[in-house]
């Protein structure tokens, strides 16, 4: 489902009833300026959703909203079973929806957005109401979860979510299943995520379970360059004032863009690993004192994308060096007497192997 | 009536923010900080009718529940019409208009998410309770709030474009003047109505023309590099205020009339968007540069209106003369104690914010969820709600009525529709106050210490909150009150405490920190160290085990480690810590606000700090 830009109120008058839906124009993806470790993250994810996610944190007012919501544009289409509400590829014969002898449609990948305050029963799915209040009938009505699966689930504020809604969503991620069981009914469905959370540190810690369980975590600082703020009050103004003039002049970064992230997942499954960037990647967790092998993992998910993304068919020592941040920052003991920042111990550390 | 926009003396520069609102929603809103009485609330009604004519204007409670402020089912119409119709929330109301909030800082942790949720969004997405909707919600945030009574998140604040900051109404006259037209306002005011009908009459028509206007109003380059040069040197977070500087730039340049950006209209964006943004103050890197300048002149107030005479100069020394003049204006805006504007307040730590938690037991009700009736107070409403839509299928259902799981045949309420009731409640605060009881300031501090103690206990019953108090002098701290909301026993403790000796500051950080960690424990989460001190601990941890002292130059070194240490755990922790600077001579601080760095706290510098003033800052 295509996100909202923000558009700012008319302050005319209008009425809600007559006003048109709101615009679904997302600002660019490629426009915009700096924040170059969360882009790439989210690249990364693309290209392999099994690099589990990505959690974004930082200050409010640079752009982790804009770019999760903007991604969903570059995104290529993929293919589906004609209006399944789970966005299957293809249906068993026997489909208890009846879909089996359908044609298939080709949809964009679906960003689906978790707002706060959604129940649970809006998450997982529940009894269509309309049709029990009308019918009589036992109906499933899928949740946010089915719409999401195969795509993106974006979630502002993670650190504001209630906790058991953050269990839910966790073990759906984890197995890749949503089961329902209410009201006599029990439903199975796929719900295979990419989550994608982002939040402000100083609103309230993360679990770290929760925390662990992202593939990556990215940080986005103010920028303090003075011509990438030009830049970016430049082009915000220009979106502003033409949004459509907007789109049409980066089109051109846009298609290319698309174009490399679909190479990229093509190739991704055949770049290799040598032995001397995965013991790379093993030395570099043992170093931190990172525990269990999700951090090996996830450094060799994602140095694979990265190669893939760049269009070459063998990752280097250099690949794992330029992820390891953002794959590790989040998985180092804490220690409360440690007053260097992650980022340098994880740099600290590779300078030594 | 009561009064309206034009009519309403002092809060011009309120004013002059909702009048670049009005021309330029792009802005998102306006925080307005004011006094109880000062006629804020007037203001922002008065700001309605200067809109267009069915302008939507919708008043957001503080105290708003989830499903009013998003939407949710409408009980009656969903059962009379056999299908959901679902109650749009007040946030959708609001849609192409203004949403007011008399009491910003009041507004719930809760209530605040969603609401910036949907202002990042333009729409409402509702998604609970069967529902699956999507409204549009564009609209523009006027709030109001009295800083006495506490501060607004700051994350509310960064996304609203204007932030008008307190400004305490010290002229006599004007004063005078608001009690002379409130009592007109109330008395038979006949002709002055239709006079200020007019005004407000001409004040929309500007507008009208102001929002033609806009558009087309220029903005050079090197003036959008100033406003930013202006928000690096104030430290301004983000990249968003940028924007919002140019914006209001604009908007103002657009109601004077203009077609392009001058001095002036900078000057606004900088006190109305970036100043109450600042964390501190410009830096002296940028003062020294701005000095060398030549064509730094004074150039003030008096060379307004000119025109032409900025197109002539190059572009390189120009901006950098805006710069200037744009940092020496906010120089003299800024308020001589930083820690009033909201984003430095707030900048470290959130000392001042009690921790809230959700509960089953008293506060104030949020939401509905399932739950054990045995345990939980039932929300009766959101219980028919959830059981109504099930009622025609239950009713089918054999087994059901078989087995007697239905009462009686008219409404079927099964244990899975049960609500109930959940409240968010402030949870109580412990105040650990830590007093230096070593040198000559001693008994002065002890004594302030005292009151500001007695004060907090006075006011702890409201808040739940307790105090704790240790006092260190010689060789060791020493508690003189364990956390309590005895009165009594504190004053008694204080009264009889001997003064003066060595300043064994580890040993009063390791005592706090065991305090807190100890209330914790008895679930007190949140607790804020204040510790009055000049910050000069001369005697290390291991005295207290009797090892010999070693040499002073490494002892000091030793010091400095231990503290540094201790502060790390205490901030790893997440104590909240105030560091109030008892020392005397300006000039030779230095000790206390590395401390207040090491605990990631606030620092404050009160020589003779009186009690109220302590009181004040820690509440």
């Amino acid at each position: 489902m295509p996100t909202t830009v923000v558009r700012p109120s008319t302050l005319d008058g209008r009425q809600n009833g007559k006003a048109p839906p709101p615009t679904t124009v997302n600002y660019p993806f490629t426009a915009i300026v700096g924040q170059e470790e969360m882009k790439l993250c989210l690249l990364l994810n693309v290209i392999d959703p099994r690099i589990g996610g990505v959690m974004i944190m930082g200050h409010r007012g640079t752009g982790k909203s804009t770019a999760v919501r903007a991604l969903a544009d570059v995104l290529p289409m993929i293919t589906r079973v004609a209006g399944d509400p789970y966005n299957r590829e293809k249906v068993e014969e026997g489909d208890p929806l009846g879909l089996g002898h359908r044609k298939r449609e080709r949809i964009p990948v679906p960003v689906v957005d978790l707002p706060l305050g959604a129940t649970e029963d809006r998450v997982c799915g529940t009894i269509d109401i309309e049709a029990a209040l009308t019918q009589g009938v036992k109906r499933f009505e899928p949740g946010l979860l089915a719409r999401a699966n195969r795509g993106f689930l974006y979630i502002d504020e993670v650190n504001l979510l209630d906790d058991h809604l953050v269990d839910v969503l966790l073990d759906v991620a984890a197995s890749g299943w949503n089961v329902v069981e209410r009201e006599g009914i029990s439903v199975r469905h796929p719900a295979r995520f990419v989550l994608v959370g982002s939040g402000n540190p100083e609103e309230g810690e993360l679990r770290p379970q929760l925390l662990d369980r992202f593939g990556l975590h990215a940080r986005i600082v103010t920028i303090t360059d003075i011509e990438q703020r030009m830049e970016i009050v430049r082009r915000r103004r220009a979106f502003d004032a033409d949004p459509l003039a907007f789109l049409a002049a980066w089109e051109p970064q846009q298609r290319a863009l698309r174009r490399r992230i679909v190479a990229a997942q093509k190739h991704v499954t055949e770049v290799e690993m040598p032995d001397d960037a995965l013991m790379f990647a093993a030395r570099l967790c043992m170093q931190l004192g990172v525990d269990g092998h999700r951090g090996e993992l996830t450094l060799a998910r994602a140095a694979c994308a990265l190669a893939a993304f760049e269009g070459r068919r063998r990752v280097t020592a250099d690949d794992v060096k330029r992820i390891a941040v953002p794959a590790l920052r989040h998985r180092l003991r804490r220690d409360p007497l440690e007053t260097t920042d992650a980022g340098e111990r994880i740099a600290q550390a590779m300078e030594k192997i | 009536m009561s009064l309206s926009f034009t009519e309403l003396v002092g809060l011009e520069l309120a004013k002059q923010a909702l009048l670049l609102l009005a021309v330029n929603p792009a802005l998102t809103g306006a925080a307005i900080a004011a006094a109880v009485g000062s006629g804020k609330s007037t203001l922002a009604r008065g700001f309605a009718a200067l809109l267009p004519s069915g302008t939507p204007f919708v008043e957001l409670p503080v105290n708003v529940t989830e499903d009013r402020l998003l939407g949710g089912l409408d009980l009656e119409a969903t059962l009379t019409a056999g299908r959901r119709v679902i109650e749009r929330g007040l946030l959708a109301r609001a849609h192409g208009g203004v949403l007011y909030v008399d009491g910003l800082n009041l507004l719930d942790s809760d209530v605040v998410a969603r609401l910036l949720g949907v202002m990042a969004d333009g729409v409402v997405r509702v998604e609970r309770e069967g529902l699956s909707d999507v409204h549009p919600a564009r609209f523009v945030l006027v709030g109001t709030y009295d800083p006495a009574d506490g501060e607004v998140r700051r994350g509310l604040l960064d996304r609203l474009g204007l932030i008008v900051p307190f400004a305490p109404q010290t002229d006599e006259r004007l004063r005078a003047e608001v009690v002379r037209r409130n009592m007109s306002a109330s008395g038979s005011g006949a002709t002055n109505e239709a006079f200020e009908d007019d005004a407000t009459e001409m004040l929309r028509a500007m507008i009208a023309d102001a929002r033609e206007r806009l558009p087309g109003v220029r903005i050079e380059e090197e003036q959008i590099r100033a406003l930013i040069h202006t928000a690096l040197s104030l430290g301004v977070e983000g990249n968003r205020a940028d924007g919002f500087a140019v914006q209001a730039a604009l908007a103002k340049a657009a109601l004077d009339g203009r077609g392009a950006v001058d001095d002036d209209d900078l000057r606004l964006a900088v006190r109305l968007v970036l100043l109450s943004r600042a964390t501190r103050m410009p830096e002296a890197e940028d003062r020294r540069k701005a000095d060398d300048h030549p064509q730094t002149p004074e150039r003030g107030e008096e060379e307004e209106g000119k025109d032409g005479d900025e197109s002539n100069a190059a572009p390189e020394p120009e901006s950098q003369q805006i710069e200037d003049l744009l940092l020496s204006a906010a120089e003299a805006e800024l308020p001589k104690n930083l820690l009033d504007l909201p984003f430095a307040m707030q900048r470290r730590g959130k000392s001042g914010s009690r921790g809230t938690a959700l509960n089953s037991r008293r506060g104030r009700f949020v939401r509905a969820v399932e739950g054990d009736p045995r345990e939980n107070r039932i929300a009766l409403l959101p219980t028919l709600l959830a059981a109504a839509p099930w009622q025609k299928l239950r009713m089918q259902n054999e087994e059901l009525r078989k087995g007697k799981r239905i009462l009686n045949s008219r409404f079927s309420i099964l244990s899975s529709d049960i609500r109930v009731k959940r409240f968010r409640d402030k949870a109580g605060m412990l105040y650990i106050f830590v007093v230096d009881a070593s040198g000559s300031m001693a008994i002065n501090r002890m004594r302030e210490a005292k009151g500001a103690v007695v004060r907090l206990l006075q006011d702890a019953y409201v808040h739940r909150d307790q105090v704790g108090l240790i006092a260190f002098r010689g060789r060791q701290a020493q508690v003189l009150l364990a956390p309590s909301q005895s009165v009594e026993r504190a004053k008694r403790e204080l009264d009889v405490l001997p003064t003066g000796g060595g300043t064994p500051l580890a040993s009063a950080l390791l005592t706090a920190w065991q305090m807190a960690r100890q209330a914790r424990e008895r679930g007190i989460a949140q607790a804020t160290l204040v510790l009055m001190t000049d910050g000069r601990g001369n005697v290390p941890l291991q005295v207290e085990n009797g090892e010999v002292p070693p040499a002073a130059q490494a002892q000091k070194a030793q010091i400095q480690a231990e503290l540094q240490k201790l502060a790390a755990l205490i901030r790893a922790d997440r104590i909240n810590a105030i560091v109030i600077d008892t020392q005397a001579n300006y000039l030779s601080r230095g000790e206390a606000p590395k401390l207040a760095e090491w605990l990631g706290g606030r620092y404050i510098y009160l020589p003779n700090a009186k009690a109220e003033q302590i009181a004040k800052a820690v509440s």
